[in-house]
């Protein structure tokens, strides 16, 4: 069974209904999961406690964890300088500690197999350095700089870890980013095309099977930068 | 419910069962963290898990990722002592 957070819509979505599609258990982790058609339970990744509660859960069902993915995340692009301090907050939380939460509790289901993958996520803000994107390419980096270490500390348990780099995707976190300024973005990328989230759910599966077991630590930039 | 003593004998057991050398003895001044550690981190995480789910059959959640666990000065993990310490606390709180 794959745990997905984020899997109420946007890219968490998207990779549980491909997953799905190809026979995957999929548990899905969100704040809202009503009218979830898969197993799924509320969670707020940003909160220690929740996460705590989810592994508590998955223990008592018996539930065999073969990967975690990460893709519960916000954004706002906004100035630092004009940023206000709660936002800002919520930001890394959610991103940055909703990441390192999940993958603290729920991969040592995984090192009991010794075997598993996680993927988290990161953006191709953090390698351009995009502009009104400081704070949330900030908690990006973070999630990059905790992935490769990470990747290193459960490496000997046969646990590989990695993030796949978007560039803009049409989810809900591109509102408020006009089709210029994607394109900007898009032109920069190596393949100067924007993709779609079936791109991205084409990394996952690839990440998830055993055939990617010697990839670790990387950052996967979709489109390439 | 067991008692501190069979607790302790547990949490010892469990370090020696991820001992290369079985000659090695376990006493409450055994290092686990650091330089002079008997166990390195992949063991030390083995562990964990092992003393979980002992725990578990106990009837009680060993929580390895509490503040105790933080610092090398207080770190439950310091000593096989202190992790026995450790473990029966969290036993006899949360039985």
């Amino acid at each position: 069974m794959i745990v997905v957070t984020g899997a109420s819509r946007g890219l968490g979505k998207a990779i549980c209904d491909r997953l799905l599609s190809k026979g995957i258990a999929v548990f899905g982790l969100a704040r809202q999961v009503e009218g979830l058609c898969f197993p799924s339970m509320a969670c707020d990744v940003s909160s220690y406690d929740e996460v705590k509660a989810v592994v508590q859960r998955l223990k008592a069902d018996g539930a065999s964890i073969s990967g975690l993915i990460n893709a519960a995340g916000i954004a706002s692009m906004n100035l630092a300088v004009t940023t206000p301090s709660s936002v800002s907050q919520n930001i890394i939380h959610t991103n940055l500690l909703g990441t390192i939460y999940c993958c603290q509790l729920i991969v040592p289901l995984m090192l009991r197999n010794k075997s598993g993958s996680v993927i988290n996520f990161s953006t191709i803000a953090v390698a351009l350095g995009l502009k009104g994107e400081s704070i949330y390419a900030a908690s990006k980096a973070g999630v990059e700089g905790f992935t490769r270490s990470f990747a290193r500390e459960v490496a000997e348990f046969n646990v590989t870890v990695n993030c796949i780099a978007p560039g803009p995707i049409n989810t809900n976190l591109l509102k408020g980013v006009t089709a210029a300024q994607i394109q900007n973005i898009v032109s920069q990328q190596i393949i100067p095309k924007q993709f779609t989230s079936d791109a991205v759910s084409d990394l996952v599966e690839l990440l998830l099977d055993a055939r990617s077991r010697s990839l670790s630590g990387e950052v996967l930039h979709v489109g390439g930068v | 419910m067991a008692t501190a003593h069979q607790a302790k004998l547990a949490v010892f057991t469990a370090i020696g069962a991820l001992l290369e050398d079985k000659s090695l003895s376990i006493a409450d001044d055994t290092t686990l963290l650091g330089g002079d550690s008997i166990i390195d981190s992949m063991k030390l995480v083995e562990l964990c898990l092992a003393l979980e789910d002992h725990a578990t059959e106990l009837g009680f959640e060993f929580d390895w990722t509490s503040e105790a666990a933080l610092s090398k000065s207080r770190s439950m993990f310091r000593t096989a002592g202190s992790l026995a310490a450790e473990f029966c606390q969290q036993m006899d709180s949360k039985t």
